[in-house]
């Protein structure tokens, strides 16, 4: 840290000495080097992006030559008065809140486990790895086997296997049951790409670090929770923000194992404005929720860098 | 900073126009956008893409693309038919794409629910105008099918196969528990204890959607819209519907219909049917295919649905095929729709379960298939679901508020009341 700090106390003369108009203004070449890049983002990603906020101002209709109406916001009112959205909001909380500390946790242990020198250590890394690769539909499809009522091989090992239970659970016929089998799904799923960031944190603590805690005396656990921890706490931030964004935006495991129900218990917001747009054909509608959700992982994302860069300050001070 | 604020407030203003000016783009003001027959190209060297829904779990691919398209091409040298096969649950969504990003394709072999809707949006060409041969082949195809395809003043489409559904019965349950299938619902709901008390259910159903759930409503003596398809209220909450739903509901309670009928499809029932785990399942024409390719140790039996104060009525089920407005090749999907409703393809068609709907061939039926003739008969009386662009969504309510009451056993006649209000107000959309 010391030679971090250092060595921005050198640059900071040199910065001050740079001139605007002849190297960091805006007709710097940089500028130029990042015009193509923005403008392949403008076209695929801002284009689109004001596009759906238009729709979601407007009673749009996918007809060709259709004049939609301007509603202002009509939808957005809509969906503070609609509780199947606000449900949706909870599940997809729920859904972050079990799943976030679920890879997280399990990444963890076994990077640290795959970390050490284990015989078939490459083919264990292997096998926590595939789900990863593993398309989403297939194992959604999978799950909702595994998960059936009838002849489900859960409650075959359940209640028929074991006799754990007398009957099977009808996993899909209530809303925190199917959540256990769509927060499962999406566990077993990512485990293996937290292990593989947390990987490669790991292999960058300087092995010094552990060597100096040894000579202090620190043991295994003390060494996980004052060198392991705090060395690899920028990856951890950074592994929460993709892992909340992205359990924000589940879709294709709830798509395919509960369609949103039973009776709507299970809808997540990318499923109800899907269901909304492609469905009912309502994607003023569906284009206001998303623009919501985008709200909320925005905020949340900012939320979360500022407070694990203020810790991360607070740790190096 | 100030420079570096400023180029990027530059580019945002330059992205956000360039996608305004996207968006305010002239658009036609007309709802279709079709161009005339004439004006498109001649039948010759055209290629005419297919969008359809057939099953690859059964010989429909295979003999589209092995039998009746090549024969098609062979017949009309110079047109090329790309066949594009879209599973079932994913064709809808991809029509709306389609439809958003102008790349429909020339022909659509479309569900039957779906022809208003995508007619409403103006995408289909009449082919009451567009194909020379149109009144022939309307009057050559059973009525019930080809009032599918009407939406306000056109026909949009014609019937390409039709089917209903029949109680599929596994004689091996029946023996089982010593009875045989009766004819009346009253009496079918009479052997739920009986099945019970050799494991068995009586009835297995993977959903609880129009699909499934109106033929009980209809045989029971009641319907969920007008005849004009205006209004549900005074018809959906009706006292055979709420009696219809409080049947079904007093077999599912105990497990007469076992639980997965709320889980929109989570578990096929042929599984549990085909080891007589559950006694009986509604199905159509295509599952004799996919059941005997499936488990060809199975046996098992049609009859018509159990009877009640309003008969035995099942819902007509099937596709039609529709022609595209934006397609460049209207001669050429003319000719290949005519094809397609041709003897010969309809034939074809029928030996693999999916039921013709030309009425010269109702004699032949039985001879292509003997198990059309209890589907025949069904379809004699089966109705039609609302034929409405509303329908999907009031389906999906249906469904929804069908399983919030199995599942929380809330007031059947409650839940049919808010429902028919909100049909009322899907409806009066297009009206």
């Amino acid at each position: 840290m010391a030679a971090a700090l250092s060595g921005a106390n050198t640059l900071a003369p040199r910065r001050r000495r740079g001139n605007p108009s002849s190297g960091r203004g805006w007709r710097s070449p940089a500028y130029l080097f990042l015009l193509p890049g923005f403008a392949v983002f403008s076209l695929v990603m801002i284009y689109p992006t004001v596009q759906a906020l238009i729709m979601s101002l407007e009673k749009w209709s996918p007809a060709p030559g259709v004049e939609n109406t301007f509603v202002g916001l009509a939808n957005y009112a809509k969906a503070f008065g609609d509780p199947i959205f606000w449900r949706a909001m909870a599940n997809s909380g729920v859904y972050t809140a079990v799943t976030v500390p679920g890879q997280i946790v399990l990444g963890l242990i076994c990077a640290v486990a795959l970390n050490r020198a284990l015989a078939g250590r490459t083919a264990f890394r292997i096998m926590v790895y595939i789900p990863v690769i593993t398309s989403w539909v297939v194992v959604s499809v999978l799950f909702k086997y595994l998960f059936a009522t009838d002849g489900g091989l859960v409650n075959w090992l359940l209640a028929d296997a074991t006799s754990l239970m007398d009957q099977g659970v009808d996993w899909y016929n209530g809303r925190w049951t199917a959540m256990v089998a769509i927060c499962g799904l999406g566990i077993w799923k990512g485990v293996g790409w937290t292990m593989l960031i947390f990987l490669a944190a790991l292999q960058a603590v300087p092995e010094s670090l552990y060597e100096a805690a040894c000579v202090d005396g620190a043991q295994g656990w003390q060494q996980f929770w004052h060198i392991t921890l705090p060395s690899i706490r920028r990856t951890t931030l950074f592994i929460t923000i993709m892992l909340v964004i992205g359990a924000f935006n589940v879709f294709v495991s709830v798509q395919l194992t509960t369609n949103g129900g039973p009776a709507n218990l299970t809808q997540v917001p990318l499923t109800y404005l899907y269901r909304q747009a492609f469905n009912f054909l309502d994607f003023g509608y569906g284009s206001a929720i998303a623009f919501m959700l985008t709200a909320l992982i925005f905020a949340l994302s900012i939320g979360q860098y500022s407070l694990g860069s203020k810790s991360a300050q607070d740790a190096a001070a | 900073m100030k420079s570096r604020r400023t180029i990027g407030i530059a580019l945002a203003a330059i992205s956000g126009l360039v996608a305004m000016a996207a968006c305010s783009s002239p658009a036609p003001t007309q709802t279709s956008v079709s161009t005339p027959p004439s004006q498109s190209q001649p039948a010759g060297d055209a290629t005419i893409t297919y969008w359809h829904a057939y099953s690859a779990d059964s010989q429909e691919i295979t003999v589209l693309e092995k039998t009746v398209i090549p024969a098609f091409e062979a017949a009309n040298p110079g047109v090329k038919v790309t066949s594009v096969p879209v599973p079932y649950d994913d064709l809808h969504q991809k029509l709306v794409t389609g439809i958003a990003g102008g790349e429909l394709p020339d022909v659509v072999r479309s569900d039957i629910i779906w022809v208003p809707e995508l007619a409403n949006l103006g995408v289909l060409e009449p082919l009451d105008t567009a194909m020379g041969d149109f009144q022939a082949i309307s009057q050559a195809v059973y009525p019930g099918p080809l009032a599918t395809n009407k939406w306000k003043d056109h026909y949009y489409g014609l019937p390409l196969d039709t089917n209903t559904l029949v109680m599929l019965n596994n004689p091996a349950a029946f023996d089982k528990a010593g009875v045989k299938m009766p004819s009346t619902l009253k009496e079918f709901a009479g052997l739920a204890d009986t099945f019970k008390a050799k494991d068995v259910a009586l009835y297995a159903d993977g959903n609880l959607n129009g699909w499934n759930v109106l033929p009980f409503i209809w045989s029971f003596g009641e319907d969920i819209v007008s005849p004009d398809v205006t209004k549900a209220t005074g018809i959906l909450h009706g006292p055979q519907s709420v009696a219809a739903i409080q049947a079904l509901y007093a077999l599912y309670r105990p497990g007469a219909i076992p639980a997965f009928v709320t889980q929109d499809g989570a578990t096929d029932p042929a599984d549990g049917f085909s080891q007589a785990k559950y006694a009986t399942m509604m199905g159509g024409p295509w599952m004799y295919p996919i059941l005997e390719g499936s488990f060809p140790d199975l046996k098992f039996e049609a009859t018509m649905l159990p009877a009640g104060d309003g008969g035995s009525i099942s819902v007509v089920g099937g596709e039609d095929i529709v022609m595209t407005s934006a397609s460049k090749n209207k001669e050429a999907a003319a000719k290949f729709i005519s094809y397609l409703l041709g003897e010969e393809t309809q034939k074809e068609f029928a030996k693999i379960g999916q039921m013709p709907v030309l009425s010269s061939l109702a004699g032949d039926l039985t001879a292509i298939q003997p198990y059309y003739a209890t589907f025949s008969e069904q379809l004699k009386t089966a109705k039609p679901r609302p034929a409405t662009p509303a329908w999907t969504e009031m389906d999906t309510r249906l469904e929804a508020a069908l399983q919030e009451l199995f599942l929380g056993g809330g007031d059947v006649r409650k839940t049919l009341d808010s429902l028919a209000a909100e049909f009322d107000g899907l409806l009066a959309q297009y009206q």
